[in-house]
C-alpha cells in the first residue's frame, strides 16, 4: 500500500501537536508496511541567501554570528531573526518566531524511516496560522526575503525522481479570495503576496507538481492547509482521497471563525472519500460545523510516545506553595480565563498555591489585567513560552496540570503532563477526556469544579498518589501503534470501496 | 435429603451529592435526596415490588414449601419509609407466611467490622431492633456486610450470641472442601454457610449474558444442575443481590419467569427442598471446623476487601471517618451521630475503587459519580464539613 501523505509540519519543526501526530502515527503506519511518501511545507528554504550560507558552513557562521553579537543572542540564529529580534525584543515569546528560529538553526536532516520520503515543498505555511498572523509576520519583514525558489525536495532513504518542470494549474480547486485565474504558479524567486490563502493555493500547485507522475493508492492531507493540494493530487491522480482532522477553524477561533478557512475544510471533507476525526468530540462537531454525515467519518484518537516517566525534580522548585500549571497557547480555545476564575476561587482555601500560565498567545494581555483585577498578580507566573529543559522543568515542578480547553480535538500535553507523574485535569470539551481514565474531567465553564478538584489534588497526596499509579499504567496503552491498528483497516476499507 | 437456601440482600445507601470544596463550611446537606429518592423509586418499581408479589405467589402456591430469607438494611428502610412506603408493606406481607427469614448485619452496611468493633456492635443491635419492631422477628443468623469474613470477625459474631453466619465459598479458604455442606467457624461453636459462588452467579451475572456458553439459563436446566449435586451436599447456597430480579437482570431477560418455575422444579426431585438458613443449621450438623485467615468477600474477582480498601484513597477515607468517632460520640447529638454512621456505608468506598477491566465496569455501574476521584473528592469535602462542625468550640458548632 503507497500512500501520499499531506501535512504541514514535521519534527523537529513543530508548533504544535499536529507535527508530532504525524511522526507518531507514520512511524507506526511504516513499521506495518505502509509506504509513505510525506510531503510537509517549508517554512524557510534552505536556499535563502543568507541562510543557505549559515547552514552551508556551519560552524564558520556560527562563530560569525557569535562575533556579530556575542552577549543577547541564541547561537546560530540568523542575522536576519537577531536584527527583528533586536527591533522587537517581544519576539522572543512568540511561538511562531521561536519556530522559525529553531528551523533557521536545525541543520540536522529530518528523521524518518526506510518507508517514509520526506518531501518538503517550500511555502510559508504554519500550523495554527492566520490570515492576522501571516500578515503580521510578512508585515514586520520576518519572511519577506526569504525568496523560496520553486521546488525542494529533501530525501530520507530512496531517493525521489526530479519534479516535471513547467507551470502548474489548479484543475479542481478554487480556493475563497484567490484570483489564480491566470493559474501560472509564480517563477521561482517571486515575492509571495500578504495573503494567507494565495498562499495556499500556491503550496497546492508546488505539491501537485512535486508528486506528478508519482502513483499512490490513496492521498492522506492533514487539516485544512493541505486539503486544496490534497483535492487536487487526489483527482489527477484518480486516487480516493482521506482527511483528517487534527482541528478545526472552530475550535481555534469559535464563532470569530475565518469563513474562507470553514470554506476550505468543507471543501476537502466534500471531496473525501473518508474522514479521519482524532476523536468523537471532533467527530460531532464535523458534523455539526459542516453537515457531514456521521457515517463518514472513523475515529482515530491519537497516541503518545511511549517514555519512561520523569521522576519529578521538585528540589528546583523556586515556590513554597503548590504549583497549579497551565501550559499551551494563551488564546481562545484553550480556555485560559476559566484556568485564572478557578485560581481566584483555589485561592481562597489555599492561600500559598502558585498558579503559572506558561505560553504566549493573543489573550495573554488581557489575563494578565484579569489576575490583576482579581487581585491575585502574587499568586500568578506568565513566564511565556517554554521548550526544551525549562519545559521539562515547568512541567516536574507542577502538583497538577489543567488543560481548560473550550474546543480541544484531542490534546496531547496532558499525556506529556502525565509522563511527568502529574495528575491532570482535562476539560469534557476534549479528545483526551475520552481515552482517559485516571485524570479528572470538567466542562471547561464549571469553574466551581474545576477549583474543588485543584483543591482536592492539592489537599490530598492519597489522591494523587493514587491518580499518578494508575495514570503511569495507562498512558503506556495510549500509544500510535493502536492508532495505526485502527486506521489501516480504514485505508483498506476505502481502497476496496 | 438435600436442600437449597436461598439468601437476597436488600440494599440501597443514602449516596453522598457532588459537593466541591468551595461548599465547605456553608452547606451542611450531604446527601443527594433527589437521586437517593429516584433510584429507589425506580428500583421499587423494576424490582422489589414485582420481586415480593411473585415470592408471596410462590409462598403460597407451594403451601410455603418455597422459602427465602433476606437481608435488608437499615438504611434502604429508611430510604423506603421516605419513598416508597408500600414496599415495605410487601416486605411485611412476606414476613407474616412463615416462609420468610430476615437475617442480621449492621444497620449501615459498614464496614466497622474491620475498624470500630464498639461501633460494630452497635449498628448490629440497631439492627436486630429494627428487623423485631419493622418484621416481628429475632435474626438467629448474621450476614456481614458485603459478606466480609475472617476468623476474628466470626469469633467476634459468635460471641454476640448468633447461631450462624453467611460467608463468601472462596476457593482458597474452602480449599479442597466443597461449599455444599455446613462448617464451624474457627474456635467457635457457630455454624457457617458458604455461598455456592458458582450457582449463584449463574444467575445473578451471568444470566443474560449471550457470551456465555449456557446462554440462555432455563429454570429446568438450573434445577437440573441443582440436582446433579445429590447425595454429593446438604445444602446449596445461593446468595445474591435482590435487585438482579428485574434492576441487574432486567424483566425483559426472562429472569421473573425462571423465578416464577424454578421452585417447582427443584421439587420434581423427591430428594431436595428448599430451607432458609435457621432451618438449614437445625437439620444439618457442623462437618467440621472452616478457618479463615484472610479476609474474604462476595465482592471482585479477588474476594477480598479490595474493593473497598485497595488504594490510598479508600484507605485515607476510612480512616478520616471513623477517626471521628469519639468525638461524634461526645457531643452525643443523635442527627449528628446518623449523619456519621451514613457517611460509613460501605458504597461510598466502593465508589473510590480504580480497579481494571470487569471488576470496574461492575464499579462503574453502581457508581453515581464520575468516577473513583471526583467520588474521593466530594465524600473527603463531606467529611471535612461534617469535622470542621464537630470540632468547632461548642460556641460556634454548627447545628446540622
Amino acid at each position: 500500500m503507497k500512500i501520499l501523505m499531506l501535512g504541514w509540519e514535521y519534527p523537529p519543526h513543530i508548533s504544535g501537536g499536529l507535527g508530532t501526530a504525524c511522526e507518531g502515527l507514520t512511524t507506526a503506519l511504516a513499521s506495518r508496511g505502509i509506504e509513505i511518501d510525506f510531503l510537509v511545507p517549508k517554512l524557510f528554504g534552505e536556499e535563502d541567501a543568507p541562510h543557505m550560507q549559515l547552514l552551508g558552513a556551519a560552524s564558520a557562521a556560527h562563530t560569525a554570528t557569535q562575533a556579530q553579537a556575542p552577549a543577547q543572542e541564541p547561537a546560530g540564529l540568523p542575522a536576519r531573526l537577531s536584527r527583528l529580534l533586536a527591533a522587537e525584543p517581544s519576539l522572543a515569546t512568540d511561538p511562531i518566531f521561536i519556530a522559525a528560529a529553531e528551523a533557521a538553526r536545525a541543520g540536522t536532516p529530518l528523521p524518518g524511516s526506510a518507508d517514509v520520503n520526506m518531501i518538503r515543498v517550500p511555502a510559508m505555511l504554519k500550523p495554527y496560522l492566520d490570515q492576522k498572523t501571516y500578515q503580521e509576520l510578512i508585515r514586520t519583514g520576518a519572511l519577506r526575503e526569504s525568496a523560496i525558489p520553486d521546488i525542494l525536495a529533501s530525501r530520507i532513504g530512496h531517493p525521489l525522481p526530479d519534479p516535471p518542470t513547467g507551470s502548474m494549474r489548479l484543475e479542481h480547486v478554487h480556493l475563497p479570495g484567490v484570483d489564480l485565474s491566470s493559474g501560472e504558479e509564480q517563477s521561482s524567486g517571486a515575492h509571495y503576496g500578504d495573503d494567507l490563502f494565495a498562499e495556499v493555493a500556491r503550496y497546492a500547485m508546488s505539491a501537485t507538481r512535486r508528486v506528478e507522475g508519482r502513483k499512490y493508492d490513496l492521498i492522506h492531507a492533514h487539516d485544512w492547509m493541505t486539503f486544496p493540494a490534497g483535492v487536487e493530487i487526489a483527482r489527477r491522480a484518480g486516487a480516493p482521497l482521506m482527511v483528517h482532522v487534527h482541528s478545526l477553524e472552530y475550535d481555534r477561533a469559535g464563532h470569530g471563525a475565518d469563513q474562507n478557512i470553514v470554506s476550505i475544510e468543507r471543501l476537502g471533507l466534500e471531496a473525501a472519500t473518508r474522514v479521519i476525526a482524532v476523536s468523537y468530540y471532533t467527530r460531532g462537531l464535523i458534523n455539526r460545523v459542516h453537515g457531514t454525515s456521521l457515517d463518514k467519518i472513523s475515529v482515530v484518537h491519537n497516541g503518545v510516545y511511549t517514555r519512561e516517566t520523569v521522576e519529578a525534580y521538585t528540589e528546583q522548585r523556586s515556590s513554597k506553595g503548590p504549583v497549579v500549571l497551565f501550559l499551551g497557547r494563551v488564546t481562545f480555545q484553550k480556555g485560559p480565563e476559566y484556568f485564572v476564575q478557578a485560581a481566584a476561587k483555589v485561592l481562597e482555601h489555599i492561600p500559598d498555591a502558585v498558579f503559572i500560565m506558561a505560553g504566549s498567545g493573543d489573550m495573554l494581555p488581557r489575563m494578565i489585567a484579569m489576575v490583576e483585577e482579581l487581585g491575585i498578580t502574587d499568586s500568578f507566573r506568565f513566564p511565556g513560552f517554554v521548550r526544551g529543559a525549562e519545559l521539562e522543568r515547568t512541567f516536574s515542578t507542577a502538583d497538577v496540570y489543567v488543560m481548560p480547553s473550550v474546543s480541544e480535538p484531542f490534546g496531547i500535553a496532558p499525556l506529556e503532563a502525565m509522563s511527568y507523574d502529574r495528575p491532570v485535569i482535562v476539560s469534557k470539551q476534549s479528545g483526551v477526556s475520552e481515552v482517559l481514565r485516571n485524570a479528572l474531567k470538567v466542562d471547561f465553564w464549571d469553574v466551581d469544579k474545576m477549583a474543588s478538584q485543584i483543591v482536592g489534588l492539592l489537599e490530598h497526596p492519597e489522591l494523587r498518589r493514587t491518580i499518578i499509579e494508575r495514570a503511569r499504567e495507562e498512558i503506556r496503552h495510549i500509544h500510535w501503534d493502536a492508532a495505526a491498528e485502527t486506521l489501516i483497516p480504514v485505508y483498506e476499507t476505502v481502497l476496496s470501496g | 435429603m438435600s436442600s437449597v437456601c436461598f439468601y437476597f440482600e436488600v440494599h440501597q445507601p443514602h449516596r453522598v451529592k457532588p459537593y466541591g470544596a468551595l461548599q465547605v463550611g456553608r452547606d451542611h446537606e450531604y446527601f443527594d435526596e433527589k437521586l437517593n429518592a429516584e433510584v429507589l423509586r425506580k428500583v421499587a418499581n423494576k424490582c422489589y415490588l414485582p420481586a415480593n408479589e411473585s415470592m408471596l405467589r410462590l409462598i403460597e402456591r407451594t403451601d410455603g414449601r418455597f422459602r427465602i430469607s433476606y437481608g435488608v438494611t437499615g438504611v434502604v428502610i429508611e430510604q423506603m419509609k421516605l419513598y416508597a412506603p408500600e414496599v415495605l408493606d410487601s416486605f411485611g406481607r412476606l414476613a407474616k407466611t412463615g416462609a420468610v427469614e430476615f437475617v442480621a448485619e449492621t444497620y449501615y452496611h459498614s464496614l466497622s467490622a474491620l475498624s470500630d468493633l464498639d461501633e460494630f456492635r452497635e449498628q448490629i443491635d440497631m439492627q436486630m431492633k429494627l428487623i423485631n419492631s419493622e418484621f416481628g422477628q429475632v435474626p438467629r443468623v448474621f450476614r456481614n456486610t458485603e459478606l466480609i469474613y475472617n476468623d476474628d470477625i466470626g469469633q467476634f459474631i459468635a460471641d454476640q450470641g448468633f447461631d450462624a453466619m453467611l460467608i463468601e465459598g472462596a476457593d482458597d479458604v474452602l480449599d479442597w472442601r466443597s461449599p455444599n455442606f455446613v462448617y464451624r467457624a474457627a474456635g467457635r461453636d457457630m455454624k457457617l454457610l458458604a455461598k455456592n459462588y458458582k450457582l449463584s452467579d449463574d444467575i445473578a451475572y451471568r444470566f443474560s449474558n449471550p457470551s456465555w456458553p449456557d446462554y440462555p439459563l432455563s429454570a429446568e436446566k438450573f434445577a437440573g444442575w441443582v440436582h446433579g449435586h445429590s447425595g454429593a451436599g446438604d445444602v446449596i447456597n445461593l446468595f445474591m443481590d435482590y435487585e438482579t430480579f428485574g434492576e441487574h437482570q432486567w424483566k425483559e431477560t426472562g429472569i421473573f419467569d425462571f423465578l416464577e418455575h424454578l421452585p417447582e422444579l427443584l421439587f420434581t426431585h423427591p430428594q431436595w427442598d428448599i430451607l432458609t438458613p435457621s432451618q438449614v443449621i437445625d437439620r444439618y450438623p457442623a462437618l467440621g471446623e472452616l478457618p479463615c485467615h484472610r479476609t474474604t468477600s462476595w465482592a471482585d474477582e479477588a474476594r477480598d476487601i479490595s474493593a473497598w480498601q485497595g488504594n490510598a484513597m479508600q484507605q485515607r477515607a476510612l480512616a478520616e471517618i471513623y477517626s471521628l468517632g469519639t468525638a461524634i460520640r461526645r457531643r452525643n447529638n443523635s442527627h449528628l451521630l446518623a449523619l456519621w454512621r451514613r457517611l460509613q456505608t460501605s458504597d461510598h468506598f466502593y465508589y473510590m475503587a480504580t480497579k481494571s477491566a470487569s471488576d470496574a465496569e461492575v464499579h462503574d455501574y453502581f457508581s453515581p459519580y464520575e468516577g473513583p476521584y471526583d467520588a474521593f473528592i466530594h465524600y473527603m469535602n463531606v467529611v471535612k464539613d461534617l469535622k470542621l462542625s464537630v470540632l468547632a468550640p461548642a460556641q460556634k458548632q454548627i447545628r446540622l
